[in-house]
């Protein structure tokens, strides 16, 4: 089922319409979307707030059911029980059963997704190993710090070892450290071969783990590259990218007017500013052409 | 937002469409299912017209909250509560009014059809005496009529009970009794202790005053037969059956009858 | 392809973390704290001196408690529990998994009954109690022999709470169904209390709106009398009459009602966006 020549998520012309009131008015979140992520790469999937990301994430697990398109997850159509099978799933800010225990917890959602016995229990304690929640296991969700909850959420999506893991705003709220945790956990992951997407509106966390990004406003899809690429555009203009000769003129240059050589710093074009000049973009263009 | 126009695929009508067509399946699935399970299932009612119609002669709300399924059982015990109260201050309006709430409410106890006859028999009778002045000066007439105008009120409201329940011996029994001390009417009296006798679980007591009334009524010999069909009937260590009793009568009939020794009762044991 | 089938394991597990979490909640205990005082509170009646009666006075009593504060108890906390998951998103995490929605709903649905089993019995078991207590009592008061169909039947009261029970699950399937269709839990609620009073109700209703000599009337009573069951057939006669073939019956009937309205709200909720 994994693996081979399928990708780990599919999505083909993916539309969702949202009932807004009684009256003729329909909210589209989601416009003919059309994306594959690849069997063991880590996916980003960006946009500003309201850009349809979550709403995306949920018609891919079957949570929503989509107005027109399709969605498929290793070939098995996301409308399917089978499809979530190989998914792991962390939401965003989530909520648990507050009454349980970490261990409790996590050793629930592993029975659910059939796990048992000897290979429950050690798998339990491996993903809570992970999640740095072995000493706090034993105590109420209910008494966790929201970085923790983050944490046994995520232990909870990895239980079952799934193929692919879907991260919701993982570092929403989330502490540098907590932040940085998260950003190993995913290279972790991708280095067993496993397929991460997650979605974010905090670029520059993303962008070092990302193979590729997926930038949505308004529902569409405005671009879809890979992170390095998106990268080298502002690399050529960096005084980094001169040669020796013409490196040595300029700092004689800023010499001779009493700067210091390091004064020139390339304004990067990161990927916050890729996003900021794609969506102003396709909102303008969208502002001029309404009727 | 993007509007879609009346009449397209996304347009109100589908909206309000789509929402009407879960009620339509919903209601129709409930009604289809439903009517499979009550037809298939459930036994039909028989006197639904009869609740309606008590309904509808009850005063008021206990009434409609007693006949919350369960609940009316409990409603019906808080009225007669209610009515014990009102029998405590001699509230002869009150008492009446209440012991038919509680009869409609509820008409499944023999306990309140029974007590409510009785209450109606033996007790107003002597409030009223006394509310007119008591027995010392209430001549013998009046106190007559007025305890006959109760009983019938009581053999009323027990022939009321049989056409919403199962009778029992008991309130066969109740209405001989009234018929007997209040009406003073033996026939009566006779045919309602044998109804009783012929009760499921019917005591045995009820069979001997049978026999017992039709001597009173000079119906010897019908009296010397039924004692005779009665006796082999009767545990001998019953001590409400009371064998010897019946063994007794039926001996004195049989002087009263001069029966021949030859064809005299032969006990057998 | 690797098929998951629907499995009855995760349906008892979520059942088990819905018993759980509901006998947390303080809906919980307050109800059956409150009807265990009422249950225990109903011996004043020997004030009134009624002799054996008394004793269908307190069994009436206990079983009122039981049928008014476990349908309250039924509908107020299915509500609770299914929008709590729903607004609090531990339903989101749950169904993110390999669980059939029908997996999902059942599990509550039986986490729920779980509750109302655990409650009629302990009522029922505190209406024992009392009631064996006090039938001694009238007993040592010179009531040696006790009439016919008033002493203490534990039979009977074991087979009203089963028909309590089978009565409360019938109305926890209905309210499942309300809750899937449902937006809001106050909406819910309402709507389950309305449909426990016409349920009960609606024998009183049909016989009116058969005299009533309209036609349409009637189909519309035949109608609501097929859609509703009838709460009033869960009732004991007095004195505790009852049949091994009728409690069958009603067992039937509620069992049926119960899987109709289920099989309704999982067809209903395959349709609810999350």
């Amino acid at each position: 089922m994994t693996g081979g020549t399928k990708p780990a998520v599919e999505l083909r012309a993916l539309t969702k319409d949202f009932v807004v009131g009684l009256k003729d008015l329909r909210l589209r979140a989601v416009d003919q979307l059309s994306l594959r992520v690849e069997c063991g790469e880590v996916f980003g999937l960006l946009g500003p707030n309201g850009s349809g990301k979550s709403t995306t994430i949920k018609l891919v697990l079957g949570l929503l059911r989509p107005s027109a398109g399709e969605s498929e997850i290793f070939g098995v159509s996301s409308s399917r029980v089978e499809a979530r099978a190989q998914v792991g799933y962390l939401p965003e800010s989530p909520n648990f059963q507050r009454f349980l225990s970490g261990r409790e917890l996590v050793s629930f959602y592993g029975r659910i997704c059939g796990l048992a016995g000897v290979r429950l229990k050690s798998r339990v304690e491996q993903v809570l190993g992970w999640a740095g929640l072995t000493e706090a296991a034993d105590r109420r969700v209910g008494t966790y710090s929201k970085g923790m909850l983050q944490r046994v959420g995520l232990a909870q999506a990895l239980v079952h070892d799934p193929q692919l893991v879907i991260l919701d705003e993982p570092t929403a709220g989330v502490d540098p450290l907590g932040a940085a945790a998260m950003a190993d956990l995913i290279r972790q992951l991708k280095a067993r071969g496993k397929t991460v997407v997650i979605t974010s509106h905090l670029l520059a966390q993303v962008e070092d783990v990302c193979d590729r990004v997926a930038i949505l406003d308004r529902g569409r899809l405005l671009l879809c590259a890979e992170v390095a690429s998106l990268g080298n555009r502002a690399v050529a203009s960096s005084p980094e990218s001169l040669d020796e000769n013409d490196r040595a003129e300029l700092a004689r240059w800023l010499s001779a007017r009493g700067k210091s050589p390091g004064a020139v710093v390339a304004a990067q074009s990161r990927l916050d500013r890729i996003f900021i000049d794609e969506v102003r973009k396709n909102r303008s263009d969208s502002g001029s052409g309404s009727a | 937002m993007r509007r879609w126009p009346l009449g397209s695929r996304f347009g109100c009508f589908a909206i309000v469409k789509s929402r009407w067509r879960l009620f339509a399946t919903v209601v129709a699935g409930l009604a289809l299912g439903g009517a499979i399970l009550t037809g298939l299932v459930v036994p039909q009612q028989t006197n639904r017209e009869e609740s309606g119609a008590r309904l509808r002669e009850s005063p008021g709300a206990g009434a409609l909250f007693g006949w919350l399924g369960g609940f009316r059982a409990l409603a019906a015990d808080l009225l007669w509560l209610r009515m014990y109260a009102g029998w405590e201050r001699r509230d002869l309006p009150g008492t009446q009014t209440l012991i038919r709430a509680v009869v409609a409410v509820d008409p499944r106890p023999a306990y309140f059809w029974i007590n409510g006859a009785r209450i109606l028999a033996y007790d107003q009778p002597v409030w009223r005496i006394e509310a007119e002045g008591g027995f010392e000066a209430v001549p013998t007439e009046r106190r007559r009529v007025i305890e006959v105008e109760q009983a019938r009120l009581a053999l009323r409201l027990l022939e009321e009970a049989r056409g919403l329940r199962a009778s029992t011996a008991a309130m066969w029994t109740e209405q001989a009794n009234i018929e007997l001390n209040k009406l003073g009417d033996i026939a009566a009296a006779a045919a309602s202790f044998r109804r009783a006798w012929e009760q499921p679980a019917g005591p045995y007591y009820a069979a001997r005053i049978y026999g017992e009334l039709l001597r009173r009524l000079d119906r010897h010999r019908e009296a010397y037969e039924w004692l005779c069909s009665l006796y082999p009937k009767l545990p001998p260590d019953d001590e409400a059956a009371d064998a010897p009793l019946v063994l007794a009568r039926i001996r004195e009939l049989e002087r009263m009858l001069a029966v021949p020794p030859a064809a005299a009762f032969r006990s057998g044991r | 392809m690797t098929t998951v089938p629907f499995s009855l394991t995760r349906v008892g597990l979520i059942a088990a973390v819905t018993l759980r979490e509901a006998v947390r909640q303080k809906l919980v205990a307050g109800l059956a704290l409150i009807a265990c005082g009422f249950v225990l509170g109903v011996r004043a009646l020997r004030d009134f001196n009624f002799g054996a009666p008394e004793l269908k006075f307190i069994a009436d009593f206990g079983d009122g408690v039981i049928a008014g504060f476990g349908a309250v108890l039924t509908i107020v906390l299915l509500a609770q529990l299914f929008f709590g998951e729903l607004e609090s998103r531990t339903a989101l995490t749950l169904l993110a998994k390999p669980v059939w929605r029908s997996e999902f709903l059942l599990g509550k649905f039986c986490g729920v009954v779980a509750v109302v089993v655990v409650f009629c019995v302990l009522l029922t078991a505190t209406l024992s109690v009392v009631l064996w207590q006090r039938e001694s009592a009238l007993r040592v008061e010179g009531f040696a022999t006790l009439p016919a169909g008033v002493g203490f039947d534990p039979g009977a009261l074991w087979v009203a709470a089963w028909l309590h029970i089978v009565r409360l699950t019938v109305l926890a399937a209905g309210m499942m169904l309300v809750a899937c269709i449902a937006q809001t839990q106050l909406y819910a609620i309402i709507v389950g209390f309305s449909g426990f009073v016409v349920c009960h109700l609606q024998h009183v209703a049909q016989g009116v709106y058969s005299r009533a000599g309209s036609s349409a009337m009637a189909w519309v009573a035949t109608l609501i009398g097929w859609m509703f069951p009838d709460f009033h057939l869960f009732t004991l006669e007095a004195g505790g009459a009852w049949t091994f073939e009728g409690v069958a019956r009603l067992t039937v009937y509620g069992a049926g009602y119960a899987a109709l309205a289920l099989g309704l709200a999982v067809w209903v909720f395959r349709h609810r966006e999350i």
